[in-house]
């Protein structure tokens, strides 16, 4: 195995992708091979300002994330935390959604290198998707109730089946054992909180007697309003588990006997 | 419905009239401002619960940089599937189950072998020239895709 030979491939292999074509004055469009998951390649632009030389992105990279998430969950949360994380790291200015980079002393083969990095890294947030957000979290609070409460008073997905025989108004847990049983849901979004509502209003109609707390992922994700007509329903709220897991405990001792 | 669209499922799907709420120029005129690009989104629900997705997305930077796409999302998901993508010229586009490689106006297609091997569903694209801004792309996807906005002559509403 000829290594110096190899090392020569892998060279040739990356730097006879990269690619400038003028696009005007001082302005190149910059190819290189790497891509989205879709096929696309990034989308960079070299360009010279009155404040020097720069790589951009002319806005494309979030523009193309938003096909897949929404503006505003990527400025929220874990994805807001890998995405700042990755500008402050490779020194990537974010300007009103444009990403720049500034080429400092003619550094321009760095400052290429840190972009790249910086922007396949945020592109890396599309594999945060919604569902598998969701679901670890589902599974974080299903442990986290059966690790503090009896199994045997629990009951995972359960309807009253005098009032709701198809099961449409499903609690996500219900603790029994109690003069009113205890109801608790697991809050990860907007639709879910709308749907714990219906189902609150509706037990009230029905003349249920129960106790209800909500569990929430992130309850600073939660749309205002939304929030404000589940708050006038639920009687007790944690704004999180991960945070939140002592109090919750003490409140399981408070009302479980 | 199934994880992976078979070509037939596509075809299908394409062919499906869809019926916008909104006339072409309001669906335009929703278009909001998003870091450095603007957007607009309009739902065109399906009897079975699901719904098609028109989207719109145009950069503020740079004229050229845009995309009108179509997708579904089936009940209980919140994945968008994109059966097509009109996207505009800002980059380099790569097949690679082709081997093939271009900077130019191009249409990204849905396809069933791309998801057998566990690529994105609309990895494969096509260069055209059909057009050259995003009010054509539009009229491009609404020809191919059967989408009718409000208004008695289709053509004329471009």
């Amino acid at each position: 195995m000829d290594i110096t030979l190899i090392e020569k491939q892998f060279r040739e292999m990356v730097s006879n992708q990269v690619k400038l074509k003028p696009e005007g004055v001082n302005r190149f469009r910059v190819f290189t091979p790497f891509q989205f998951e879709d096929g696309d390649c990034l989308s960079i632009v070299l360009k010279q300002t009155v404040a020097g030389w720069f790589l951009s992105d002319e806005g494309h990279t979030y523009m193309h994330l938003s096909y897949d998430i929404g503006i505003r969950d990527i400025e929220k949360g874990t994805r807001q935390k890998v995405i700042a994380g990755a500008l402050t790291y490779f020194d990537i200015q974010d300007n009103n959604g444009e990403l720049l980079i500034k080429i400092q002393e003619n550094q321009f083969g760095n400052a290429f290198y840190s972009f790249i990095q910086g922007l396949l890294k945020i592109t890396d947030i599309t594999y945060l998707s919604r569902e598998r957000v969701r679901s670890t979290f589902m599974e974080d609070f299903k442990i986290f109730v059966t690790t503090e409460i009896p199994k045997e008073r629990l009951k995972f997905d359960y309807f009253d089946p005098s009032h709701d025989p198809e099961g449409k108004y499903l609690v996500d847990c219900r603790v029994n054992g109690m003069q009113k049983p205890l109801f608790i849901y697991a809050i990860s979004n907007d639709d879910k909180c709308r749907d714990v509502t219906i189902s609150l209003l509706q037990f009230e109609k029905w003349g249920l007697l129960y106790r209800s707390v909500a569990i929430f992922e992130d309850q600073e994700n939660i749309n205002r309003k939304v929030l404000a007509r589940f708050s006038d329903v639920m009687e007790k709220q944690f704004s999180s588990l991960s945070s939140n897991k002592d109090r919750i405990k003490k409140f399981f001792t408070e009302v479980i006997v | 419905m199934a994880d992976i669209l078979n070509d037939q499922d596509i075809e299908n799907l394409l062919k499906e009239e869809k019926h916008a709420a909104v006339s072409v120029d309001v669906f335009f005129s929703q278009m909001r401002e998003k870091k450095a690009h603007r957007e607009a989104d309009i739902i065109v629900p399906r009897p079975d619960g699901s719904y098609f997705k028109v989207i719109l997305r145009q950069n503020s930077i740079n004229p050229l940089d845009f995309s009108a796409i179509l997708g579904i999302v089936v009940k209980g998901s919140n994945q968008l599937i994109k059966l097509r993508r009109y996207n505009g010229k800002s980059h380099e586009h790569k097949n690679k189950l082709e081997a093939e490689q271009f900077y130019d106006f191009h249409i990204h297609h849905a396809t069933e072998r791309y998801q057998n091997i566990g690529y994105k569903e609309e990895l494969y694209a096509i260069p055209t020239e059909r057009y050259a801004n995003l009010r054509d792309a539009l009229k491009c996807l609404a020809q191919d895709c059967n989408i009718m906005f409000p208004g008695s002559n289709q053509m004329e509403l471009f």
